[in-house]
């Protein structure tokens, strides 16, 4: 196959690509469920806000965030040093290739009205911006090793990307290397433009043995310095003007060692022909894998992130069920999902890392969940497991919205997971880390009351099935050994009712019993005569707004607030091992 | 003096102005502030669910701080009693020290117990001192009414957080009488703000906040003065929410919540910018330009010292 079937077969597979991706951006979405607006009408309200934002003065902000978010990498700056140095390098140095030289007849020939690949600075330039990116692939391979004990999870589909963009500038370097020490080429390259007669063009190769590189089969052993001078005089009349000094490309000049012995065994043309294979695969494989890949950040990134100067990090902060605003929201979390590198710089800075080392759920980590959660946008079928540990990823997070801040592709990670906290309750699976602080910054920020409400429902409903009230017991309770309890200071309990009288949330009901089931010091007792089961099940536990003050108050120091923390994770707990058998 | 400042997670992105406030208060004593980006939650929000796990996070910042050889300074009442929980739990139960200590091994990290956990109310009062505080005041309120609530979790347990006398404090007492602020005595300084409850029973921490804002009310005061960031979020923000909420209360004015370093601040001639009152949401300009307008000279009134001599 030639270079011009396999350049078309890739610019194809990438351009399918691209379109599947465009596709999924405007008819997929993780929440709020939208069944009657069809692609086009997304599209459509998409582009209508985007120019709208173009005609208004948000185009200021927009220009701005070109050069700072797009071309600067300010958000990746500002977070460290060392990540920004490994993009800019390989964002740069790929750049500039992929415009000098990949795109040479396009772009540079134009542009350069003397534009001689093999000339400076354009020899030493592909070099330097090949090495640049070489530079910049070290760093990240550094980071995702140095950066694993604090929590960032490398994909192979990380590596891959790494070691794609690293071999496609590695094989161009053997490639241009080969060259330089090919007889081949050289002969040819006489051939087409040197004039000299047989004499001068001996002097010509002894000077390229000598000082380019070459490797000649009519010559071995010391070259007599008055010949290289010789040849350094012709070459610098009929050469010179079209190819600088093969040690200005100082990479590739310095991987002759490498590709030599290629050559040696293959013949030097061959060696060629492989090196220019494998550049010319690597390059196309890359380009028909771009869309596939985390690599499609390069289109999807930059969108995020103007779209976040223009809307802000809030954006999803408002709540539409309908039109214009409801599409282009989903539209966003398509868009967000998309721009999602896995760099993991917000796992690595996420507030509730412990509780990831606690729980061994790779969800509580947000950058896992953003690989994830593409699935539940496109609506395919998650297993009962993993949409429970999904589940619980999304509640064991305190809203510090650091992820949210910290993103370098701008994505607004917040509103996403909002979205799948509540697309996930929607089928009615209780949270029960739901009844934990986590529900805190969710209450305060009112999003989804009636869901909330009826996930809450739900998890009462699984305590009304694992739990026994008092009202339930038939029999007198018996007696029974006590024990199991993290915290025995109820032994010490002499009845005094302290507790129940000072309590401010027995205080707020007319009818305490009935609202609470059992109050402080019922629970208390029960704990006494050896039943921890009917406390567990008792809504007082979980109405207790843990002030603390049946327990500073106690005469005989029961740790009241203590015992009902245990009592909390005691149920759970029990509730947990129950639904796993 | 320098700090480990410990932000936790809801100020740095729902009360900023505590952390700014702050910072230009204790700018004013010389007190340098450490903002350590490392730091994750304190565990709170866990510890309905598991104990270890709402102990292990703090143990991790408790670490980091021992890492950089300093001690910690809190604002969160719930971060607060958090670590100092993780202190106790850990000095008592050398199985889970060293259980938890595996974990943070990974990252490098150690827990020894060297660190100190301070609130900022204690580094005001026991280190920088009263009248250290007096002595930089270019103001002082000629007659300022305010209701302190302090907090559950900054009081009780006292064997844990050690922090005042849990049944007559007077930290705050004296840090506002120091201001010329009186901190009057009212139903809910030392009870519960309802925040523990919210997302889980939002009726009953409604109804908690709701009485309050009423005993605020009820006592005559000028502003509620919370200490926790809890306790600001559901005065301050769930308040208004609440007021939306009701088609009947939608337009009325919710009551002023004000934040103990904006009231000393304006007090150190501090600006009300620098100090983020335009942030409080329950405080409009109007709030701000009679708050301004107690401000008095930095003089004590004679009456007022013999005052503090009874009540301590």
């Amino acid at each position: 196959m030639n270079f011009n079937i396999l350049l078309t077969l890739a610019v194809l597979t990438c351009l399918v690509g691209l379109a599947l991706r465009l596709y999924a951006w405007f008819s997929q979405g993780i929440h709020p469920p939208s069944f009657s607006i069809s692609p086009f009408q997304r599209l459509t309200w998409a582009l209508q806000a985007v120019v709208a934002t173009l005609f208004s003065g948000k185009v200021i902000s927009l220009i701005k965030s070109i050069f700072t978010d797009l071309l600067f990498q300010k958000r990746i700056m500002q977070k460290s040093l060392l990540r920004w140095t490994a993009h800019s390098l390989i964002f740069a140095g790929f750049i500039l290739l992929l415009l000098m030289h990949a795109m040479e007849s396009v772009i540079s020939a134009n542009l350069f009205t003397n534009y001689v690949s093999t000339l400076n600075p354009y020899l030493f330039l592909r070099n330097l911006f090949g090495v640049m990116v070489i530079a910049g692939i070290g760093i990240a391979v550094f980071r995702r090793i140095t950066l694993k004990s604090k929590r960032l999870i490398s994909y192979n589909s990380d590596w891959a990307a790494l070691i794609l963009v690293g071999v496609i500038i590695l094989s161009g370097m053997l490639l241009e290397g080969s060259r330089i020490s090919s007889y081949t080429v050289f002969q040819s390259m006489m051939e087409e433009y040197g004039a000299f007669d047989e004499a001068e063009a001996a002097n010509v190769e002894a000077f390229w043995v000598a000082e380019n590189g070459l490797v000649s089969p009519n010559i071995s052993g010391q070259i007599p310095a008055a010949q290289i001078e010789l040849g350094r005089e012709a070459n610098s009349f009929s050469c010179i003007e079209c190819h600088a000094s093969n040690s200005s490309a100082f990479a590739s000049y310095s991987l002759k060692g490498i590709t030599r012995p290629f050559a040696m065994i293959l013949g030097d043309s061959t060696a060629v022909g492989l090196f220019y294979f494998l550049h010319v695969l690597f390059c196309l494989t890359f380009l028909a894998w771009l869309p596939f890949s985390k690599m499609f950040h390069i289109i999807s990134a930059p969108v995020s992130l103007l779209s976040r100067s223009v809307v802000g990090p809030g954006a999803q902060e408002l709540e539409e069920n309908e039109g214009p605003g409801l599409a282009n929201t989903l539209t966003s979390q398509m868009v967000g999902l998309s721009a999602c590198t896995h760099c993991g710089s917000c796992s690595t800075e996420c507030s509730s890392s412990m509780f990831f080392e606690s729980f061994k759920n790779d969800f509580i980590l947000p950058s896992e969940k953003m690989q994830f959660l593409k699935h539940l946008a496109a609506g395919n079928p998650i297993d009962p497991q993993t949409r429970k540990q999904l589940q619980e990823g999304l509640y064991v997070c305190t809203s510090c919205d650091r992820c949210t801040e910290i993103c370098p592709s701008g994505i607004n990670l917040k509103g996403i997971f909002i979205n799948a906290r509540y697309a996930l309750l929607e089928d009615g699976i209780p949270e029960k880390t739901l009844i934990s602080h986590f529900s805190f910054p969710l209450a305060l920020a009112q999003r989804y009351p009636d869901s909330h409400l009826k996930a809450l429902k739900a998890v009462e409903e699984i305590f009304r099935r694992t739990f026994q009230k008092l009202t339930d017991l038939a029999l007198p309770l018996s007696l029974s050994p006590a024990g199991g309890m993290l915290n025995d200071s109820y032994k010490s309990c002499y009845s005094c009712q302290r507790c129940t009288n000072i309590c401010p949330v027995v205080r707020s009901y007319s009818n305490p019993v009935e609202s609470l089931d059992m109050l402080p010091h019922q629970l208390i007792y029960s704990l006494g005569i050896g039943n921890s089961e009917v406390a567990m099940g008792s809504q007082m536990i979980w109405s207790c707004s843990t002030c603390y003050l049946c327990q500073e108050h106690c005469p005989n120091q029961v740790e009241l607030t203590d015992i009902f923390y245990n009592l909390k994770n005691a149920a759970l707990k029990k509730i947990d091992s129950g639904e796993r058998s | 003096m320098k700090y480990a400042f410990f932000q936790g997670c809801n100020i740095p992105i729902r009360i900023q102005q505590y952390a700014t406030a702050t910072e230009a208060v204790l700018k004013v004593f010389d007190v340098e502030l450490h903002v350590e980006n490392d730091f994750n939650c304190c565990g709170y929000p866990m510890r309905n669910v598991d104990e270890k796990s709402y102990i292990l996070p703090s143990a991790r910042n408790l670490a980091l701080a021992e890492k950089a050889c300093l001690d910690i300074m809190v604002l969160c009442n719930c971060c607060f009693q958090s670590l100092k929980k993780a202190q106790h739990v850990l000095a008592n139960d050398e199985a889970l020290a060293a259980e938890l200590n595996e974990v943070l091994a990974r990252e490098g990290l150690e827990y020894t117990g060297k660190t100190q956990v301070q609130h900022f109310l204690t580094i005001l009062h026991d280190q920088i001192g009263i009248d250290t505080i007096k002595s930089k005041l270019h103001y002082r309120y000629t007659k300022l009414d305010c209701a302190v609530i302090h907090g559950c979790h900054l009081l009780r347990p006292r064997k844990i957080t050690n922090f005042d006398d849990s049944f007559v404090p007077a930290i705050t007492d004296s840090l506002m009488q120091a201001a010329g602020a009186k901190s009057i005595d009212w139903q809910g300084r030392l009870e519960c703000c309802g925040a523990a409850l919210a997302g889980i029973n939002d009726e009953l921490a409604n109804s908690l906040l709701d009485e309050k804002i009423k005993g605020a009310q009820a006592a005559g005061v000028d502003f509620i003065v919370p200490i926790c960031a809890y306790c600001y979020l559901q005065c301050d923000i769930a308040q208004v929410n609440n007021l939306k909420k009701q088609p009947d209360k939608a337009t009325d004015t919710p009551f002023p919540v004000l934040l103990y370093p904006q009231l000393l601040g304006l007090c150190l001639g501090l600006p009300p910018t620098t100090l983020g009152l335009p942030d409080n949401q329950t405080i409009s300009s109007d709030d701000i330009d009679s708050l301004q307008s107690l401000l008095g000279p930095p003089v004590e009134p004679k009456k007022s010292r013999k005052k503090v001599k009874t009540t301590t």
